[in-house]
Protein backbone atom coordinates (compact mmCIF):
# COMPACT_ATOMS: atom_id res chain seq x y z
CA UNK A 1 0.00 0.00 0.00
CA UNK A 2 1.60 3.57 -1.35
CA UNK A 3 2.31 5.61 1.96
CA UNK A 4 0.65 8.83 2.34
CA UNK A 5 2.24 12.31 2.58
CA UNK A 6 0.77 15.49 3.86
CA UNK A 7 1.99 18.95 2.44
CA UNK A 8 1.39 21.51 5.08
CA UNK A 9 1.54 24.93 2.96
CA UNK A 10 2.69 27.90 4.96
CA UNK A 11 3.64 30.64 2.50
CA UNK A 12 1.33 33.68 1.24
CA UNK A 13 0.67 33.12 -3.18
CA UNK A 14 2.63 36.40 -3.69
CA UNK A 15 5.91 35.92 -1.30
CA UNK A 16 8.00 34.08 -3.98
CA UNK A 17 7.83 30.95 -5.83
CA UNK A 18 7.74 28.51 -2.51
CA UNK A 19 3.71 28.02 -2.35
CA UNK A 20 3.84 27.22 -6.43
CA UNK A 21 6.66 25.05 -5.53
CA UNK A 22 4.74 23.46 -2.33
CA UNK A 23 1.74 22.70 -4.99
CA UNK A 24 4.12 21.11 -7.67
CA UNK A 25 5.00 18.53 -5.00
CA UNK A 26 0.95 17.86 -4.52
CA UNK A 27 0.52 18.07 -8.30
CA UNK A 28 2.89 15.86 -9.18
CA UNK A 29 2.45 13.19 -6.50
CA UNK A 30 -1.43 13.53 -7.54
CA UNK A 31 -0.10 12.62 -10.97
CA UNK A 32 1.34 9.31 -9.74
CA UNK A 33 -1.56 8.53 -8.05
CA UNK A 34 -0.18 8.54 -4.83
CA UNK A 35 -2.62 9.24 -1.48
CA UNK A 36 -1.42 13.14 -0.57
CA UNK A 37 -2.85 15.83 0.96
CA UNK A 38 -2.91 19.27 0.97
CA UNK A 39 -3.19 22.04 4.31
CA UNK A 40 -3.10 25.26 3.85
CA UNK A 41 -1.86 26.99 7.41
CA UNK A 42 -0.51 30.61 8.47
CA UNK A 43 0.01 32.79 5.98
CA UNK A 44 -0.61 29.72 2.99
CA UNK A 45 -4.54 30.17 3.70
CA UNK A 46 -3.79 33.53 2.05
CA UNK A 47 -3.87 30.77 -1.49
CA UNK A 48 -7.48 30.77 -0.97
CA UNK A 49 -8.70 34.30 -0.85
CA UNK A 50 -10.59 35.26 -3.47
CA UNK A 51 -10.42 37.72 -6.45
CA UNK A 52 -6.98 37.88 -6.20
CA UNK A 53 -5.02 39.21 -9.53
CA UNK A 54 -2.00 37.69 -10.22
CA UNK A 55 -1.83 40.05 -13.52
CA UNK A 56 -0.72 42.58 -11.41
CA UNK A 57 1.95 41.14 -9.93
CA UNK A 58 3.16 39.33 -13.58
CA UNK A 59 2.86 36.56 -11.91
CA UNK A 60 1.07 32.94 -12.76
CA UNK A 61 -2.18 32.60 -11.35
CA UNK A 62 -2.12 29.80 -8.76
CA UNK A 63 -5.99 29.20 -8.26
CA UNK A 64 -5.92 27.26 -11.82
CA UNK A 65 -3.99 24.74 -10.28
CA UNK A 66 -5.21 24.95 -6.90
CA UNK A 67 -9.00 24.19 -9.16
CA UNK A 68 -7.15 21.47 -10.78
CA UNK A 69 -6.27 19.31 -7.40
CA UNK A 70 -9.04 17.05 -7.37
CA UNK A 71 -8.65 16.39 -11.22
CA UNK A 72 -4.86 14.73 -10.20
CA UNK A 73 -6.74 13.01 -8.11
CA UNK A 74 -6.15 15.12 -4.70
CA UNK A 75 -9.53 15.72 -2.81
CA UNK A 76 -7.88 15.65 0.79
CA UNK A 77 -7.94 19.08 0.90
CA UNK A 78 -7.50 21.12 4.32
CA UNK A 79 -7.12 24.89 5.91
CA UNK A 80 -6.96 25.81 9.37
CA UNK A 81 -9.64 27.52 10.44
CA UNK A 82 -7.99 29.68 13.12
CA UNK A 83 -5.17 30.84 10.34
CA UNK A 84 -8.01 31.66 7.92
CA UNK A 85 -9.98 33.92 11.28
CA UNK A 86 -6.45 35.67 12.52
CA UNK A 87 -6.09 36.88 8.60
CA UNK A 88 -9.53 38.14 8.16
CA UNK A 89 -10.71 35.30 5.54
CA UNK A 90 -14.35 34.00 5.63
CA UNK A 91 -14.60 30.39 5.65
CA UNK A 92 -17.55 29.96 3.38
CA UNK A 93 -16.07 31.88 0.85
CA UNK A 94 -12.43 30.63 -0.12
CA UNK A 95 -11.40 29.93 -3.40
CA UNK A 96 -11.44 26.07 -3.12
CA UNK A 97 -14.81 25.09 -1.61
CA UNK A 98 -13.34 21.17 -1.23
CA UNK A 99 -11.14 22.76 1.01
CA UNK A 100 -12.29 21.22 4.82
CA UNK A 101 -12.01 23.97 7.77
CA UNK A 102 -10.02 21.91 10.68
CA UNK A 103 -9.30 22.96 14.71
CA UNK A 104 -6.02 22.57 15.70
CA UNK A 105 -6.57 19.26 17.82
CA UNK A 106 -8.34 17.96 14.20
CA UNK A 107 -4.85 19.31 12.37
CA UNK A 108 -2.91 17.16 15.16
CA UNK A 109 -5.18 14.39 14.33
CA UNK A 110 -4.81 14.78 10.63
CA UNK A 111 -0.47 14.73 10.89
CA UNK A 112 -1.08 11.97 13.00
CA UNK A 113 -3.01 10.05 9.99
CA UNK A 114 -0.66 10.53 7.23
CA UNK A 115 2.58 8.38 6.90
CA UNK A 116 4.89 11.26 6.06
CA UNK A 117 4.81 15.32 5.92
CA UNK A 118 6.20 18.11 4.55
CA UNK A 119 5.58 21.60 5.96
CA UNK A 120 6.94 24.45 3.34
CA UNK B 1 1.67 7.50 16.47
CA UNK B 2 4.78 10.86 17.19
CA UNK B 3 5.77 13.12 15.21
CA UNK B 4 9.07 14.59 15.96
CA UNK B 5 8.72 18.56 14.90
CA UNK B 6 11.70 20.52 13.83
CA UNK B 7 11.98 24.15 14.20
CA UNK B 8 14.97 26.30 12.81
CA UNK B 9 13.65 30.01 12.65
CA UNK B 10 13.75 32.41 15.79
CA UNK B 11 10.70 32.52 17.42
CA UNK B 12 10.42 36.26 17.83
CA UNK B 13 8.96 37.81 14.62
CA UNK B 14 8.56 34.26 12.99
CA UNK B 15 4.92 32.43 13.40
CA UNK B 16 6.66 29.06 13.30
CA UNK B 17 6.98 28.04 17.32
CA UNK B 18 3.34 29.42 17.99
CA UNK B 19 1.89 27.44 15.36
CA UNK B 20 3.86 24.44 15.89
CA UNK B 21 2.70 24.61 19.23
CA UNK B 22 -0.99 24.64 18.49
CA UNK B 23 -0.84 21.60 16.61
CA UNK B 24 1.49 19.25 18.24
CA UNK B 25 0.72 15.69 19.98
CA UNK B 26 0.85 15.28 23.28
CA UNK B 27 3.36 11.92 22.06
CA UNK B 28 4.87 13.98 20.00
CA UNK B 29 8.64 15.75 20.47
CA UNK B 30 10.04 19.01 19.43
CA UNK B 31 13.99 19.78 18.47
CA UNK B 32 15.29 23.29 18.58
CA UNK B 33 17.58 23.91 15.81
CA UNK B 34 19.48 27.00 14.36
CA UNK B 35 17.97 30.24 15.56
CA UNK B 36 15.00 28.31 17.35
CA UNK B 37 17.35 27.41 19.98
CA UNK B 38 16.87 31.41 21.05
CA UNK B 39 13.67 30.12 21.99
CA UNK B 40 14.97 28.67 25.30
CA UNK B 41 16.55 32.56 25.98
CA UNK B 42 15.45 33.08 29.73
CA UNK B 43 12.92 35.71 30.04
CA UNK B 44 11.47 35.24 27.06
CA UNK B 45 8.06 34.62 26.23
CA UNK B 46 9.06 31.83 23.94
CA UNK B 47 11.25 30.44 26.98
CA UNK B 48 8.09 30.81 29.30
CA UNK B 49 5.78 28.86 26.82
CA UNK B 50 7.84 26.13 26.70
CA UNK B 51 8.54 25.47 30.16
CA UNK B 52 4.60 25.60 30.47
CA UNK B 53 3.91 22.74 28.23
CA UNK B 54 5.02 19.42 29.36
CA UNK B 55 7.09 18.26 26.06
CA UNK B 56 9.55 16.40 25.31
CA UNK B 57 11.74 19.15 24.27
CA UNK B 58 15.81 18.71 22.85
CA UNK B 59 18.20 21.49 21.29
CA UNK B 60 21.07 20.97 18.94
CA UNK B 61 23.95 21.02 21.34
CA UNK B 62 26.04 22.79 18.40
CA UNK B 63 23.31 25.07 18.72
CA UNK B 64 22.84 26.26 22.02
CA UNK B 65 26.64 26.63 22.65
CA UNK B 66 26.81 28.64 19.83
CA UNK B 67 24.12 31.02 20.79
CA UNK B 68 26.18 30.69 24.47
CA UNK B 69 22.28 29.51 25.38
CA UNK B 70 22.35 27.53 28.97
CA UNK B 71 19.77 24.38 28.35
CA UNK B 72 17.52 24.28 31.15
CA UNK B 73 16.83 20.87 32.92
CA UNK B 74 13.40 21.10 31.38
CA UNK B 75 15.06 20.00 27.71
CA UNK B 76 17.72 18.20 26.32
CA UNK B 77 20.94 18.68 24.30
CA UNK B 78 21.71 16.42 21.93
CA UNK B 79 24.38 15.81 18.69
CA UNK B 80 23.65 14.49 15.35
CA UNK B 81 23.42 10.52 16.31
CA UNK B 82 20.81 11.43 18.77
CA UNK B 83 19.24 13.43 16.53
CA UNK B 84 19.30 9.73 14.11
CA UNK B 85 17.91 8.25 16.69
CA UNK B 86 14.98 10.53 17.85
CA UNK B 87 13.84 10.67 14.00
CA UNK B 88 13.62 6.67 13.81
CA UNK B 89 11.88 6.73 17.70
CA UNK B 90 9.10 8.58 15.89
CA UNK B 91 7.14 7.66 13.27
CA UNK B 92 7.66 10.84 11.50
CA UNK B 93 9.83 14.14 11.27
CA UNK B 94 8.09 17.35 10.83
CA UNK B 95 10.73 20.02 9.91
CA UNK B 96 8.78 23.33 9.44
CA UNK B 97 11.03 24.49 6.48
CA UNK C 1 29.66 -16.02 28.11
CA UNK C 2 27.76 -16.17 24.88
CA UNK C 3 27.86 -12.71 23.31
CA UNK C 4 24.54 -10.88 23.16
CA UNK C 5 24.44 -8.76 19.99
CA UNK C 6 21.64 -6.39 19.75
CA UNK C 7 20.66 -6.01 16.16
CA UNK C 8 18.89 -2.58 15.35
CA UNK C 9 17.00 -2.38 12.36
CA UNK C 10 18.40 -0.56 9.24
CA UNK C 11 16.39 2.51 8.74
CA UNK C 12 16.34 4.14 4.93
CA UNK C 13 16.21 7.47 5.19
CA UNK C 14 15.20 10.19 2.28
CA UNK C 15 16.50 13.68 2.48
CA UNK C 16 15.12 16.91 1.08
CA UNK C 17 17.52 19.30 1.74
CA UNK C 18 15.31 23.36 0.52
CA UNK C 19 17.93 26.07 0.99
CA UNK C 20 21.35 26.60 -0.05
CA UNK C 21 24.69 26.23 0.46
CA UNK C 22 25.45 28.85 2.63
CA UNK C 23 22.11 28.22 4.90
CA UNK C 24 23.06 26.77 8.00
CA UNK C 25 20.18 23.98 7.74
CA UNK C 26 22.49 22.49 4.46
CA UNK C 27 25.26 21.54 6.62
CA UNK C 28 22.46 20.36 9.29
CA UNK C 29 21.41 18.29 6.65
CA UNK C 30 25.06 16.98 5.51
CA UNK C 31 25.85 16.19 9.29
CA UNK C 32 22.22 14.44 9.68
CA UNK C 33 22.85 12.58 6.85
CA UNK C 34 26.68 11.22 7.77
CA UNK C 35 25.54 10.59 10.94
CA UNK C 36 22.69 8.41 9.71
CA UNK C 37 25.41 6.62 7.17
CA UNK C 38 27.82 6.13 10.17
CA UNK C 39 24.42 4.70 12.63
CA UNK C 40 24.32 1.92 10.01
CA UNK C 41 21.47 3.24 8.07
CA UNK C 42 20.94 3.64 4.19
CA UNK C 43 20.12 6.87 2.40
CA UNK C 44 17.87 6.04 -0.51
CA UNK C 45 17.97 9.09 -2.39
CA UNK C 46 19.75 12.68 -1.57
CA UNK C 47 16.72 15.35 -2.90
CA UNK C 48 17.34 19.16 -3.35
CA UNK C 49 14.50 21.50 -3.97
CA UNK C 50 13.68 24.94 -3.74
CA UNK C 51 16.92 26.93 -3.22
CA UNK C 52 18.27 23.75 -2.38
CA UNK C 53 19.82 23.13 -5.98
CA UNK C 54 21.90 25.69 -4.98
CA UNK C 55 24.00 23.01 -3.50
CA UNK C 56 24.58 21.38 -6.61
CA UNK C 57 26.35 24.44 -7.66
CA UNK C 58 29.90 24.23 -9.54
CA UNK C 59 29.91 27.81 -9.79
CA UNK C 60 29.84 28.35 -6.00
CA UNK C 61 33.45 30.26 -4.45
CA UNK C 62 33.82 29.95 -1.35
CA UNK C 63 36.14 32.26 1.14
CA UNK C 64 39.35 30.09 1.92
CA UNK C 65 38.45 30.10 5.54
CA UNK C 66 35.05 28.88 4.95
CA UNK C 67 33.60 26.13 5.29
CA UNK C 68 32.71 24.83 1.05
CA UNK C 69 29.45 22.93 1.51
CA UNK C 70 29.07 22.33 -1.93
CA UNK C 71 32.63 20.62 -2.56
CA UNK C 72 31.65 18.96 0.79
CA UNK C 73 28.28 17.26 -0.48
CA UNK C 74 29.89 16.22 -3.75
CA UNK C 75 32.41 14.59 -2.17
CA UNK C 76 30.12 12.64 0.28
CA UNK C 77 27.47 11.96 -2.55
CA UNK C 78 30.92 10.42 -4.43
CA UNK C 79 32.85 8.57 -1.82
CA UNK C 80 29.47 6.67 -0.30
CA UNK C 81 28.04 6.44 -3.77
CA UNK C 82 24.52 7.83 -3.35
CA UNK C 83 21.89 9.10 -5.29
CA UNK C 84 21.60 12.77 -5.21
CA UNK C 85 19.12 14.60 -7.47
CA UNK C 86 18.72 17.84 -7.82
CA UNK C 87 14.82 19.06 -8.94
CA UNK C 88 15.19 20.16 -12.89
CA UNK C 89 12.44 22.72 -12.70
CA UNK C 90 13.54 24.26 -9.47
CA UNK C 91 17.36 24.18 -11.13
CA UNK C 92 16.50 25.33 -14.07
CA UNK C 93 14.07 28.52 -12.82
CA UNK C 94 17.22 29.17 -10.36
CA UNK C 95 20.13 28.88 -13.35
CA UNK C 96 21.91 25.75 -11.96
CA UNK C 97 21.93 23.87 -15.66
CA UNK C 98 23.73 21.02 -16.06
CA UNK C 99 25.68 20.44 -19.99
CA UNK C 100 22.74 19.25 -21.72
CA UNK C 101 20.06 21.70 -20.45
CA UNK C 102 22.31 24.27 -21.01
CA UNK C 103 22.74 23.42 -24.47
CA UNK C 104 18.67 23.23 -24.75
CA UNK C 105 18.33 26.65 -23.59
CA UNK C 106 21.75 27.93 -25.00
CA UNK C 107 23.18 29.30 -21.81
CA UNK C 108 26.74 29.73 -21.35
CA UNK C 109 27.40 28.67 -17.76
CA UNK C 110 26.96 24.71 -16.82
CA UNK C 111 26.75 25.11 -13.11
CA UNK C 112 26.09 20.77 -12.27
CA UNK C 113 27.81 18.20 -13.06
CA UNK C 114 28.06 14.69 -11.59
CA UNK C 115 27.63 13.19 -9.05
CA UNK C 116 24.37 15.27 -9.71
CA UNK C 117 21.71 14.32 -11.57
CA UNK C 118 18.63 16.55 -12.28
CA UNK C 119 15.45 14.84 -12.29
CA UNK C 120 11.45 15.51 -11.29
CA UNK C 121 9.30 15.72 -8.40
CA UNK C 122 8.59 12.01 -9.13
CA UNK C 123 12.23 11.23 -7.74
CA UNK C 124 10.84 12.92 -4.30
CA UNK C 125 7.89 11.18 -4.31
CA UNK C 126 9.97 7.37 -5.31
CA UNK C 127 11.98 8.52 -2.11
CA UNK C 128 9.17 8.98 -0.11
CA UNK C 129 7.68 5.79 -1.26
CA UNK C 130 10.93 4.03 -0.39
CA UNK C 131 12.29 5.24 2.59
CA UNK C 132 11.47 4.13 6.21
CA UNK C 133 11.71 8.40 6.94
CA UNK C 134 12.04 11.72 5.37
CA UNK C 135 13.77 14.34 6.78
CA UNK C 136 13.34 17.96 5.55
CA UNK C 137 16.21 20.57 6.01
CA UNK C 138 15.53 23.99 4.60
CA UNK C 139 14.18 27.67 5.99
CA UNK C 140 17.31 29.26 7.63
Amino acid sequence: MAKSLLIISRQAPWSGPGAREALDIVLAGGAFDLPIGLLFLDDGVFQLATKQDAKALQQKDLSANLQALPMFGVEELFVCAESAAQRGLDLGALSLEEARALAAAEITALIDRYDQVITL
Amino acid sequence: MSTLHVLSHSPFGDERLSSCLRVIGTHDALLLSGDAAYALQPGTAPFTALNARRLKLYVLAEDAQARAIDVPDWAEAIDYPAFVELSINHDKVNSWL
Amino acid sequence: MAAVSLIESVMKFAIAVFSAAHAPSSRRALLFAQAALAGGHEIVRLFFYQDGVYNASGSVVTPQDELDLPKQWRTFVSEQKLDGVVCIAAALRRGVLNEEEAKRYQRDAVAVGAPWELSGLGQLHDAVQDADRLICFGGA
